[in-house]
């Protein structure tokens, strides 16, 4: 394991490394964006985005922030221990880390079900459209991460590892950048209107 | 078994306490902003937006290491927390 310190003071070694800084901000631009079109949207159909609003449940809302903060917590307790070479319980830490990201994958499950039983699916009204394609997206983020910290998990598993210190603080950098991106839009679709 | 449990949390929230602090902070707010947006109150929006911001800087300068990042990083956050929370704002 390369455990090799580098200077993220400097400009070009954030924590996680530059490239993934610069998806971290196209991804929050994006979303950015479209929560932004979604309030303007609000504005226009007040009445509409209340009653839409109200057919959510925020409990689940609430429980999928506190489940992705409490993974979120795990990865950086996960890096911190691979820092002090406690290889094995920076392993379990990430085997915790994918367990509350797929916690959050069956409530989003249990919670679209529910939605898409009743008849509500995305071209129920504007809300309702801006509902799906959002958290999709983000789920869609979710599974992407819970696939890499997957492989980083099967990485430093091996005998001979060849994951280094950068590659699990670029990938824990991802996990991060879900949680930013539902801090977002857990108080705008579940709160705001 | 409960005691032996409860030590070892109590021990690991211990070696973590920076993060385990952060980790609460930000389970209370998350809390605090749903209970609030049942409220009927004016200021529940820009309440619930404020809360939101603090959580977003918590996972970035805490958990993500913002904090020890090169200047550009932090104020390049915090400058797109700002326009989006003002664009918001704006708009509600």
């Amino acid at each position: 394991m390369n455990t090799k310190a580098i200077d993220i003071k400097n400009i070009y070694y954030p924590p996680g490394g530059i490239l993934m800084w610069i998806i971290i901000f196209l991804e929050l631009f994006t979303f950015g964006m479209a929560l932004i079109a979604m309030v303007y949207y609000g504005k226009q159909e007040a009445s509409v985005f209340h009653d839409s609003r109200m057919l959510l449940n925020s409990t689940y809302g609430t429980i999928n922030t506190i489940l992705l903060l409490t993974s979120g917590f795990f990865m950086v307790v996960s890096v911190q221990e691979l820092k002090t070479n406690n290889k094995k319980k920076s392993q379990n830490y990430l085997l915790l880390t994918m367990l509350f990201g797929f916690l959050f994958l069956i409530l989003k499950t249990i919670e679209y079900n529910a939605k898409l039983t009743i008849g509500i699916g995305i071209g129920f009204n504007t809300f309702f459209t801006f509902y799906w394609m959002l958290t999709l997206f983000h789920v869609i983020h979710v599974i992407v991460g819970l696939i890499i910290l997957g492989s980083i998990y099967l990485g430093l598993k091996k005998e001979k590892s060849n994951t280094t210190i950068e590659d699990v603080e670029a990938s824990a950098a991802f996990w991060h950048m879900c949680d930013l991106i539902w801090l977002l839009l857990f108080p705008i679709i579940y709160l705001l209107f | 078994m409960v005691a032996v449990v409860s030590n070892n949390l109590f021990t690991f929230l211990i070696m973590n306490k920076a993060n385990s602090f952060t980790l609460i902070i930000l389970l209370v707010l998350t809390i605090t902003a749903s209970v609030i947006s049942n409220s009927s109150s004016s200021s529940v929006k820009m309440a619930i937006l404020g809360v939101a911001s603090l959580k977003f800087i918590g996972v970035a300068f805490q958990f993500m290491e913002l904090k020890k990042a090169h200047i550009f990083w932090k104020s390049s956050l915090l400058f797109f927390l700002t326009l989006f929370s003002i664009l918001i704002w704006a708009i509600i």
